[in-house]
């Protein structure tokens, strides 16, 4: 598995996904139709843009998830060696993960989780 | 040219591509989408240095996390979709100085500082290792600070959840 393989993977991906598109564009017939453009073709016509203000409740959980992102950082080498280190990793990571899990009862608690 | 190179070519091509895309596109959206593709190159340079674990991370927090958060902060403006001003002629000369200045800065650092050769044997920055050295407990064992950073961690969560409640009451 040299370089030379990932190059080789890298224009097969492209002629596979490219081919793909191309044959489409050749061998379809074209009939356009303003309803073939709407976002959903069946159920209820779509009013007004997409580009709205969105709930700053969305922001909140983007940063929880964050926090809880980071946390996967460092179990991801833990969960590497835990077989090797043995008990004392499973204690070190306990701590660890019981430490964060104060933070999300605290925003269970405040009400962080719950949609308005 | 070997294929070596090539690779590091197409991905250092993908990292500045798009980054002068982010920079330089007036929607600020797509600038958002932009820097995902750069991040993404970034995280493939990594994997190409044979840094596994910081290409990991570069993936998990800046391509699945960071991006996430600018992408909600720009849809919580009122003009997400609207194309952004033209910046003034001064603003656009001040602002390239500035990033050709701090360009300058890392470069003079970089011919400044003497890196010496070590004889010490080189230490494979694999994720077995790392896993190794932050669970250990002996006198270069990482503990502490991994313990540490729970904490800190913990605390950037309930800042962010005190502060977003307020405004979240306010509004």
């Amino acid at each position: 598995m040299g370089a030379g393989s990932l190059i080789m993977l890298f224009i097969c991906g492209v002629a596979f996904a490219g081919g793909g598109i191309a044959l489409s564009w050749v061998l379809a017939k074209s009939s356009p139709n303003t309803a073939k453009g709407e976002a959903y073709e069946c159920g209820i016509p779509s009013t007004g843009t997409s580009w709205i203000q969105f709930n700053v409740g969305y922001y909140l959980f983007a940063l929880i998830f964050l926090v809880f992102d980071v946390e996967l950082v460092f179990m991801y080498p833990w969960a590497v060696v835990v077989k090797e280190v043995g008990m004392v990793a499973l204690v070190e990571i306990l701590i660890f993960m019981f430490i964060l899990f104060m933070g999300l009862v605290y925003a269970w608690k405040k009400g962080a989780l719950k949609w308005m | 040219m070997g294929v070596s190179e090539l690779i590091f070519y197409i991905l250092a091509a993908t990292i500045i591509g798009n980054a002068v895309l982010a920079v330089t596109s007036r929607k600020i959206f797509r600038s958002a989408i932009y820097l995902l593709f750069s991040l993404i190159g970034i995280a493939g340079l990594y994997f190409y240095m044979n840094y596994e674990f910081i290409a990991a991370v570069q993936v998990v927090v800046y391509v699945g996390g960071i991006v996430v958060l600018i992408i909600f902060s720009i849809f919580l403006t009122h003009e997400a979709g609207n194309d952004m001003k033209k910046p003034s002629l001064l603003r656009a000369i001040l602002a390239g100085l500035a990033s050709l200045g701090a360009m300058a800065l890392v470069l003079w650092t970089l011919q400044m500082e003497c890196f010496m050769p070590s004889d010490a044997a080189a230490v494979e920055p694999s994720v077995n290792n790392i896993g190794r050295q932050m669970l250990s407990t002996t006198e270069h064992g990482y503990l502490l600070p991994f313990e540490v950073v729970s904490i800190l961690l913990l605390a950037a969560m309930i800042g962010c959840i005190v502060i977003a409640i307020k405004t979240r009451q306010k509004a």
